[in-house]
């Protein structure tokens, strides 16, 4: 089973609930991945997203529901049983066992011959170009290192299915990119099914085939990335993907296909949502679908509070008439001074309403995809 | 140039007064081992004059060792004793309180903190309280005046202490090293015996050395419980050697007796103590 080397494995977690004493950590939640596909857990900390995996690896137990991988209920199999491998953000590489040995562990348990174990060990070596290592201790390497190897014992296994808990969070800045880089080609170059857990969501819009954005354990939305950013089903995902992150004003919906903030009237694309007129909405506005422009009674006014220089971007951060902050995107390289009263324009497509409560309230058409 | 002398030459006297009191520590510190080494080289006779000068005058003799090699069975069938109690009470130690300090540190079952308090607390009681007790129930299950009943005495007392130091270890291994094993493929055994007893061994030489040591001293638990002199350990054939003719003591057989038992206790804290200061450590600072 775990010799089937590229096999894609399907994913499917049916009706799972995780309790921890009378704590709810994971609430009936149903998911199926595709074989070969790559999902990545997202979501803030204590949301679920790690137990989550950890229930699927069989390292924690389900209270109820059931975990089927390619095929086989595995809900009550111990983890070596399920061929699956996982990455831990610690590494967890044993620590007195050199690289060569730490690779090699994961085949000697599955007992399959020395000279296969070595032609495996340095195959997977090679692909992760930590050949000079393999005679070193963990404690000879740095970081990056370290996850490699890591990363090098999953492989070596050749799993149905990789999971990955957080493996970058303990990198710094420059070596995070390198690596995700190459977990990117190392899917695409084996192929396997891999979930992914992180709460860093440039790592989860790279990475991933199709995000799950998971709250107090629960799904908020699952799609793939663009999916999640440009369509997303509540406050909560709005608020949770991009940075900086969407700006939520509070808005009156008007009669006309038009809705109300603080001082301006502005046009929504139409037919318009499923409000009545006069009902409260919460409006979302990303800060790179804002724009700069004269004054008018679509054009909201506000006040720069202060402004921050990127390079490319500067991101300017306002005041509304209403009091209510906003997030702009600047791209023209123009200065700002703290006070300075500016117009802001916002096209029809590019708004996003939601109820009082958080749900989504959709248009009838589709809205416009692609970012302004 | 001159600047670079001055620092040198109190570099020097750092080091000269760092060392020195070093040196005059380890001498304080081997003075009484070295005097009974000693003693134990000098005739009989000698031995028992005043103790100054410690070395013998009249030219070295092992006729200490004679007399107590002689003594009642011979002195290898109570070294033997005391051997066959030490490496079973180790060998016991060890093997109970790794499968307990794992399954203390790694395992969730009811009432898992009371029970351990419980083991703990046992530390308590003074052992010499419950000797009559113990004495009974030995004789009880046939064990009373075998090596076997005053093995598991042993093993009893040294278990709080053993629990406790490999709970300690077992802790400080991250979880996670343990996960990776499992998904690895191994199975609780493996994890155990592969992963884990070589991360313990620091904790597992601390039991070790513990449990030698007590169950090499120990004197009167020994001596209530071993009636028959040709089952004896090393302490309880100290004292029976100590008393000599009309009253008097033979302290040149009481010093080779005394230079004997130390020197396997010498020889296994040499050879662990690398391991023994990291054990002690362990769970102190995670």
């Amino acid at each position: 089973m775990m010799g089937a080397a590229q096999e894609k494995a399907k994913i499917e977690l049916r009706d799972v609930c995780k309790t921890f004493g009378s704590v709810d950590v994971i609430h009936s939640l149903d998911l199926t991945i595709e074989g070969g596909e790559f999902v990545v857990f997202v979501g803030p900390s204590g949301c679920g997203k790690s137990t989550l995996l950890r229930m699927i690896a069989g390292l924690e137990d389900v209270s109820s529901g059931d975990i089927f991988i390619a095929g086989r209920d595995v809900t009550d199999l111990d983890p070596s049983k399920r061929g699956i491998a996982m990455v831990f953000q610690s590494y967890a590489l044993y620590p007195h066992m050199s690289v060569r040995q730490n690779l090699a562990f994961g085949l000697e348990m599955a007992k399959t011959p020395a000279d296969e174990i070595a032609r495996q060990v340095n195959a997977a070596a090679e692909i992760l170009k930590i050949g000079p290592l393999l005679d070193r201790r963990p404690g000879q390497l740095s970081g990056g290192q370290r996850q490699r190897v890591a990363i090098g014992r999953a492989i070596v296994r050749k799993p149905l299915a990789f999971l990955f808990d957080e493996p970058l969070s303990n990198l710094d800045a420059e070596l995070r990119v390198s690596m995700r880089i190459e977990i990117s080609r190392l899917h695409r170059e084996l192929g396997n099914t891999m979930i992914y857990v992180t709460h860093d969501q440039t790592e989860a819009m790279t990475l991933a085939d199709r995000i799950v954005v998971l709250r107090d354990g629960r799904i908020e939305q699952v799609g793939t990335p663009r999916q999640v950013y440009e369509d997303p089903n509540n406050l909560f995902v709005a608020g949770f993907i991009g940075s900086p992150r969407m700006n939520i004003v509070d808005a009156v919906c008007l009669a006309g296909d038009r809705i109300g903030v603080a001082d301006a009237v502005i046009p929504l694309p139409r037919p318009g949502p499923a409000a009545a007129p006069g009902e409260a909405v919460k409006l979302g506005i990303r800060p790179e679908h804002l724009r700069l422009g004269a004054p008018k009674e679509s054009a909201l006014r506000a006040h720069v509070d202060f402004s921050e220089y990127l390079g490319s971007t500067r991101y300017l951060y306002c005041n509304l008439q209403s009091g209510e902050s906003i997030t702009v995107e600047q791209r023209d390289g123009t200065d700002f001074l703290s006070g300075e009263e500016v117009w802001l324009n916002c096209d029809a497509e590019c708004l996003r309403v939601f109820s009082p409560s958080g749900e989504r309230l959709r248009t009838g058409r589709p809205e416009r995809t692609a970012t302004a | 140039m001159s600047r670079n002398h001055g620092s040198s030459t109190r570099r020097l006297l750092e080091a000269a007064r760092y060392h020195g009191f070093g040196i005059a520590a380890a001498l304080l510190f081997l003075a009484p081992l070295v005097w009974s080494v000693l003693v134990s080289f000098k005739p009989s006779i000698e031995a028992r004059q005043p103790p100054l000068p410690p070395w013998p005058v009249g030219g070295f003799s092992v006729q200490s060792y004679e007399n107590l090699a002689q003594y009642g069975s011979g002195i290898w069938t109570y070294a033997g004793n005391s051997l066959a109690v030490s490496a079973a009470t180790v060998a016991a130690s060890v093997l109970v309180s790794l499968l307990a300090g794992y399954g203390f540190s790694r395992f969730q079952f009811p009432l898992k903190n009371v029970l351990f308090v419980l083991i703990i607390s046992t530390v308590m009681i003074p052992f010499q309280s419950i000797l009559t007790p113990l004495f009974l129930i030995l004789t009880k299950l046939g064990l009373q005046n075998t090596l076997t009943g005053i093995v598991l005495v042993y093993v009893t007392l040294q278990l709080p202490f053993s629990t406790f130091m490999m709970r300690n270890a077992f802790d400080a291994v991250p979880r996670e090293i343990e996960d990776a094993a499992r998904v690895d493929g191994a199975s609780v055994f493996a994890v155990l015996y592969r992963i884990m007893l070589p991360l313990v061994l620091p904790g597992v030489a601390t039991v070790a050395i513990f449990a030698f040591l007590a169950s090499w001293n120990e004197f009167l638990a020994a001596l209530i419980l071993l009636t028959d002199q040709k089952k004896y350990t090393l302490p309880v054939l100290m004292a029976a050697v100590r008393s000599g003719q009309f009253g008097t003591i033979d302290w040149g057989a009481v010093q080779s007796g005394v230079t004997l038992m130390m020197a396997p206790c010498l020889a296994l804290f040499l050879l662990l103590q690398r391991y023994y200061i990291r054990g002690l450590t362990a769970g102190a600072v995670k």
